[in-house]
């Protein structure tokens, strides 16, 4: 039903994009002090990277104006050294007495879990008014 | 049914009506995109359009136009949004930007589907009146 | 009335003829109503592709819904002036030649 659903289809994309951004940012609030994950090493701090799908139409197909989209291309691992802290008393402390903490930054975190929250809800209204728009212009073909 | 001056009044709404939902797509897929690196918003290339709208027909001599089927009615086409800001991610989308576009394009829409509405009303009250 | 008016123009050159007599009559009733249904045909037509592309995603809803009116109103419109044709022919019909 032409390119206002393929918009939908879009905003929708954005809608579970943002939300791991979320997930992501909590996982990563939640873990800032995990000195020893599951496979022993300290968490590594975790990102979602994004890439534009356009979303598949007649239209794209033509090469016209279409919908894009988005997509989770993957969650990626922070390449960054975990960042040593001296804490001799800790239980993970080295012999030097400093401790490989994970690379999160709270704050950053933060920001990130705020942008994704009003990116969702810009998102949540882009969908309502493309529904909007196509009640309207399914009026038109009534009485 | 006056035939000339309805159809150009028509054939206008129609063109304004579709100018609006193409406004409205691209403006969500900018939206959507709003935290994708290295993304940049786009809009609806109006000249390119315009020109669609003049001609009536597909024109090819743009280099990004494909090959139709001859039937196929020009769609809009876009263009990189000039002049708006990038940020440190590569990307240039504003959210308040983009809603506002939406909010417009949806008011656009409207007008021109109310004034359709009354003029299809219009000739059916006609209708039925010299019944 | 404005239905009148937009008879004798579909009509043509087929004025009523009260001294002509029927066969004129006949020839260009039947010619407004075979233009008046070839457009029914057409504006048929056009609302099917328009609806049929709205449905496969290549056209637009607001494409589609004005197809439809299109149609609508050109049937009505055609089977009124029909309505009026044949009874206009009707009263020619009855004249006293």
């Amino acid at each position: 039903m032409s390119t206002l659903n393929a918009a939908i289809d879009a905003s929708a994309s954005a809608l579970a994009a943002e939300r791991a951004r979320i997930e992501v940012a909590v996982s990563n609030l939640a873990n800032a002090e995990s000195t020893r994950a599951p496979d022993g090493r300290p968490y590594r701090r975790r990102d979602v990277v994004l890439s534009a799908t356009p979303v598949e139409t007649f239209d794209a197909v033509l090469g016209r104006a279409g919908a894009i989209g988005v997509a989770v291309a993957g969650i990626v691992e922070d390449r960054a050294p975990a960042r040593q802290r001296y804490e001799p008393s800790h239980p993970d402390a080295d012999a030097e007495g400093f401790v490989s903490v994970p690379n999160v930054d709270p704050a950053e975190e933060m920001v990130d879990m705020v942008s994704a929250a009003r990116a969702y809800q810009a998102n949540l209204t882009a969908i309502s008014l493309v529904r909007d728009l196509l009640q309207r212009a399914l009026e038109l073909g009534r009485g | 049914m006056n035939e000339i001056g309805d159809a150009a009044l028509v054939a206008l709404l129609r063109r304004q009506m579709t100018h609006a939902v193409a406004r409205q797509v691209v403006a969500a897929g900018n939206l959507a995109n709003i935290d994708t690196p290295n993304f940049r918003a786009r809009e609806v290339d109006f000249d390119v359009t315009l020109n669609h709208a003049v001609a009536g027909t597909l024109v090819t001599t743009h280099p990004d136009h494909l090959t139709a089927a001859a039937d196929a009615p020009a769609g809009p086409l876009t263009r990189e949004t000039a002049g708006a800001p990038v940020r440190r991610d590569g990307n240039s989308v504003q959210i308040d930007r983009e809603l506002l576009a939406m909010t417009d394009a949806a008011g656009d829409f409207a007008r021109a589907q109310t004034v359709l509405a009354a003029k299809f009303r219009l000739v059916r009250y006609a209708l039925s009146e010299s019944r | 009335m404005a239905i009148e008016q937009l008879i004798a123009g579909v009509a043509g050159g087929a004025a009523p003829p009260a001294a002509t007599g029927r066969p004129a009559a006949g020839q260009g009733f039947e010619q407004s109503l075979g233009r008046l249904v070839t457009s029914v045909e057409g504006t048929n037509a056009d609302a099917n592709q328009a609806v049929s592309r709205m449905l496969d995603g290549s056209g637009d809803v607001h494409d589609a819904m004005i197809a439809l009116q299109r149609a609508d109103l050109t049937l009505q419109f055609t089977v009124q002036v029909r309505n009026k044709l044949v009874q206009a022919y009707q009263d020619i019909m009855r004249m006293p030649v």
